[in-house]
């Protein structure tokens, strides 16, 4: 039913970036979680969530990724996204969440530039 | 599904089992209905929204029993109604307490006009609705 989902995994200065296309919803949002368990279990503390392929998310996706900055700044890092689309950027505006995550819009802004 | 145009606006009923992977029918039928109220594409993308969060917040604690959504369109008013029906051998109200369910609140709140939650016949039941944004006309 949602064909185009799909997560990609590289690193970008020896951070790990989690990119997501496609939908993030309640049917995919576990694959989502089980990605960013997978890289605080492997010791990584800093996170980079790709969102630019996303198309649409839900308080689920919201969810799981709350749960991992929470997991990240437990072990002294951060979870950081990378938001061009004001459809998405707008769903994390509404939350308040816009306050809580540092958000990018591309991987070179990662370091310093928030919103 | 089933349903047809009327003098008094269209009428749209969607049955689906409570599964993560169907509830995409619901924000499908909501962009059409909208589509075809003449909502913009930013009310539409509002709506498939709100409609997700209106399902997620009855079904965030249950795997089994189904969903009724209506879908109803009145002028230039969309009133969508999603009511969760337990199996018989299943005890929980289908209330969500988790923090999703605030960001669901949340969301319902910027996205729609009204929404709430009542019981009918017996099923929990909840409730969106949105009007569509006047065209602005500057010339």
């Amino acid at each position: 039913m949602n064909e185009i989902f799909e997560i990609n995994e590289t690193e970008h200065g020896g951070v790990p970036v989690v990119a997501v296309t496609g939908e993030i919803d309640v049917a995919t949002a576990p694959q989502l979680r089980d990605r960013l368990l997978a890289q605080t279990a492997a010791g990584k503390s800093t996170i980079i969530v790709d969102l630019l392929g996303v198309t649409f998310l839900d308080s689920t996706a919201l969810g799981v990724m709350v749960g991992g900055l929470k997991r990240c700044r437990e072990s002294g890092g951060d979870l950081r996204l990378l938001i061009v689309e004001p459809r998405i950027l707008k769903v994390f505006e509404i939350t308040g969440l816009t306050d809580v995550f540092s958000i990018s819009a591309s991987l070179d802004d990662t370091n310093g530039a928030t919103r | 599904m089933s349903g047809a145009p009327d003098d008094s606006g269209d009428l749209i009923e969607l049955s689906i089992p409570v599964r993560a992977d169907l509830v995409v029918l619901a924000r499908l039928t909501a962009a059409t209905v909208a589509s075809r109220a003449g909502f913009g594409v930013e009310d539409i993308e509002d709506l498939r929204l709100a409609v997700e969060e209106l399902c997620l917040s009855l079904v965030q604690n249950n795997e089994s029993g189904r969903l009724h959504l209506t879908y109803l369109r009145e002028d230039d008013v969309i009133q969508i109604s999603c009511a969760f029906e337990r199996e018989a051998d299943q005890h929980s109200d289908g209330v969500s307490t988790s923090d999703d369910d605030d960001l669901s609140l949340r969301i319902l709140d910027a996205l729609v006009d009204e929404h709430g939650r009542d019981v009918r016949d017996g099923q929990l039941c909840a409730w969106l609705r949105k009007r569509r944004a006047r065209v602005r006309n500057d010339g």
